[in-house]
């Protein structure tokens, strides 16, 4: 398990660190607005290839970069139906707190679990590799976050059942 | 885009001509070729050359999509049969390996279990012998698309 994480983490780090060269650029459209070019997508030129890192079908993520901001999705293994209920409800409770966590995107992008969005302004803010050292630890977590809760899922109705079913006896 | 600090020969920033007059089924009959030459080599194990003749004149130039797949599916083969990484690495140039780096991008975005952990053991790989600047040619580059 561990050993076919560390490569995909590995990768997408490289990626992170490569692509996470950010300046600041104001809009070329419209004078005196300074907007993420990731998402607004105003002038081809200031975008990177986007590229997308599988570790396999489920697990994916999708780094697009540009000129002055960066934007990373992730998609989380989702074997079963609880746990694709137990993503999107964590993931969705990790989101509505995004203004916490400043980089990360308040929707994710379409066919994705969760977004984050790094503009200039976070890597003049904070440090780049702390910041790279986040999102890979982020990704981590998420998995071991995720079998836990099912893990505890499953405890529980086991106790709730017997407990219910004790009265029969 | 230009990352002209780190170790890049710079051949891929030089003005080139954006379409070769080339017509898509002259560029496919010299990736078929390639694909055999490949084989060839695959068979008597010479994986390094194979390597290095599938990584050789890349159809980046044309806008005929099956000729990228068809140069694809070459370079999936020879990719798909590095056992030991770092010996065939070792002999590529900083050219070859900026084309791997996109090969194997292309390859990551397949989604099929055995494709992806090739190219990641690649990847990481390729990243710790020519750095980052490979990934930013790789990712900078929208007109030499593979």
């Amino acid at each position: 398990m561990a050993n076919t994480l560390r490569p995909y983490l590995t990768c997408i780090r490289n990626t992170l660190n490569a692509t996470l060269c950010l300046q600041n650029f104001p809009c070329q459209e419209v004078e005196r607005h300074n907007k993420p070019e990731v998402e607004f997508k105003t002038s081809p030129e200031l975008l990177l290839q986007p590229v997308l890192i599988c570790r396999n079908e489920g697990e994916k993520c999708l780094i697009e970069g540009s000129i002055n901001s960066l934007r990373i999705s992730i998609k989380v293994k989702q074997a079963d139906e609880l746990e694709n209920i137990l993503a999107k409800k964590f993931l969705r409770f990790v989101a509505q707190r995004a203004e916490s966590f400043q980089v990360l995107r308040r929707k994710p992008v379409e066919g994705y679990d969760i977004s984050f969005l790094i503009t200039n302004t976070h890597t003049e803010e904070m440090q780049k590799h702390k910041l790279v050292d986040f999102i890979v630890r982020f990704m981590e977590d998420i998995d071991k976050e995720i079998s836990e809760l099912k893990l505890s899922v499953n405890t529980r109705g086991r106790l709730v059942a017997t407990e219910y079913l004790r009265q029969f006896l | 885009m230009a990352d002209d600090a780190d170790g890049g020969d710079g051949e891929q920033l030089a003005p080139e001509a954006d379409e070769t007059n080339e017509a898509p089924a002259l560029i496919m009959a010299k990736i078929e070729q390639r694909g055999k030459d490949v084989d060839a080599l695959l068979r008597k194990q010479q994986v390094a050359d194979a390597l290095k003749t599938a990584l050789a004149d890349p159809p980046t130039n044309t806008r005929d999509e099956n000729c990228k797949d068809a140069n694809y599916a070459v370079m999936l083969k020879a990719i798909m049969s590095v056992k030991e990484v770092d010996p065939v690495l070792s002999q590529l140039s900083s050219k070859e390996a900026d084309i791997l780096m996109k090969y194997l991008y292309k390859g990551l975005a397949s989604g099929e279990k055995a494709i992806c952990d090739q190219c990641l053991r690649l990847h990481e790989k390729l990243t710790e012998k020519v750095g980052v600047g490979s990934i930013i040619r790789a990712l900078g580059d929208s007109k030499h698309t593979v």
